[in-house]
């Protein structure tokens, strides 16, 4: 698994920085929609990887690593997806990069990235913080409902 | 050499990217998605004397894959200089690096709250035609759409 992780991470971090999607000045580009090749990239990486995971599918593949049937399920939309991708969407448009094109610019050499990959651990690590938080604000024993007058006022 | 010199065009790179998202499923039956290497990082460290997961190893390949790509294209040079986000955010490091680093923490927060980002949703959850992907996908990409071009119109960004 670790190393199949590792090479097809290679891989993409070498396509990535070989189409200069590492770059600042191609993603904003595109955001302002004065070129069109990243989405044709996009749109063609999409319909090549459907493809191919259809065909692995429906001819019944296995893993090459566990054997196991190659499947995968799908998620209904909530509004924490569309709350966090507004705000992900908000700092892809500032920072022109994210989470993959920025671990392949430090590759590069472009250190404005160790800036943004800071920025993205503390993120993530935020999230957990408030979620444990949350949680075990959830599990925490309620005090019990006061009965007459409340205290203090 | 000259054929990585040159930026691969996007007829070579997207079909390439997808092979490397169903390669990935192919191998061990995943989904591809960069922000996973993140969480999983954050765990690693987190916890002492765990050992580092598959998305640990896919992050930092993607780290050696960008590495490899500037070396191929015989133009490995360290630098400060982040095309024109330093004359519309300023200098790296100074004021342009508080914004990326404020920026990246958006980033992080909000891929993490929707589940994904750029190749978990918008190329992997996509081909895979997950609802939730589509809409991620479609919130992103128009969201940053917009926020780029109030960028434009407010800082000047990319004129």
């Amino acid at each position: 698994m670790k190393a199949a992780g590792l090479l097809i991470g290679i891989g993409f971090g070498f396509v990535l920085g070989w189409s200069r999607l590492t770059d600042y000045d191609v993603i904003r580009d595109m955001l302002l929609l004065r070129k069109f090749d990243v989405f044709l990239l996009m749109g063609s990486a999409v319909a090549t990887a459907a493809i191919v995971a259809r065909v692995l599918r429906a001819g019944g593949a296995r893993s090459l690593i566990g054997r196991v049937p190659i499947a995968w399920s799908t998620t209904r939309p909530t509004r924490n997806h569309f709350v966090g991708s507004m705000i992900f969407g908000t700092g892809w448009a500032i920072s022109g990069t994210c989470p993959g094109p920025v671990a392949a610019q430090l590759g590069r050499g472009q250190f404005a990235a160790i800036f943004t990959l800071a920025g993205i651990f503390v993120g993530v690590a935020l999230f957990g913080y408030l979620k444990r938080r949350n949680e075990i604000a959830a599990s925490a024993p309620r005090a019990p409902d006061l009965v007459g007058p409340t205290p203090g006022l | 050499m000259d054929l990585f010199a040159n930026p691969c065009p996007w007829y070579v790179a997207g079909p390439l990217l997808g092979l490397l998202v169903a390669g990935l499923l192919w191998a061990i039956n995943k989904p591809l998605g960069a922000l996973g290497g993140y969480i999983d990082t954050v765990q690693w460290v987190g916890e002492r004397n765990a050992a580092p997961s598959w998305r640990v190893l896919l992050l930092a390949g993607i780290v050696i894959g960008g590495a490899l790509s500037a070396v191929a294209a015989g133009a490995y040079r360290p630098t400060l200089s982040y095309g024109t986000f330093t004359s519309s955010f300023g200098a790296i490091p100074g004021a342009g690096s508080v914004v990326l680093l404020a920026a990246g923490t958006l980033i992080g927060y909000g891929a993490r709250l929707g589940g994904g980002c750029t190749s978990g949703h918008g190329m992997c959850g996509m081909a895979m035609g997950s609802p939730a992907s589509i809409v991620c996908t479609m919130t992103f990409m128009g969201g940053a759409i917009v926020v780029a071009h109030l960028l434009a119109f407010l800082i000047g960004v990319g004129s």
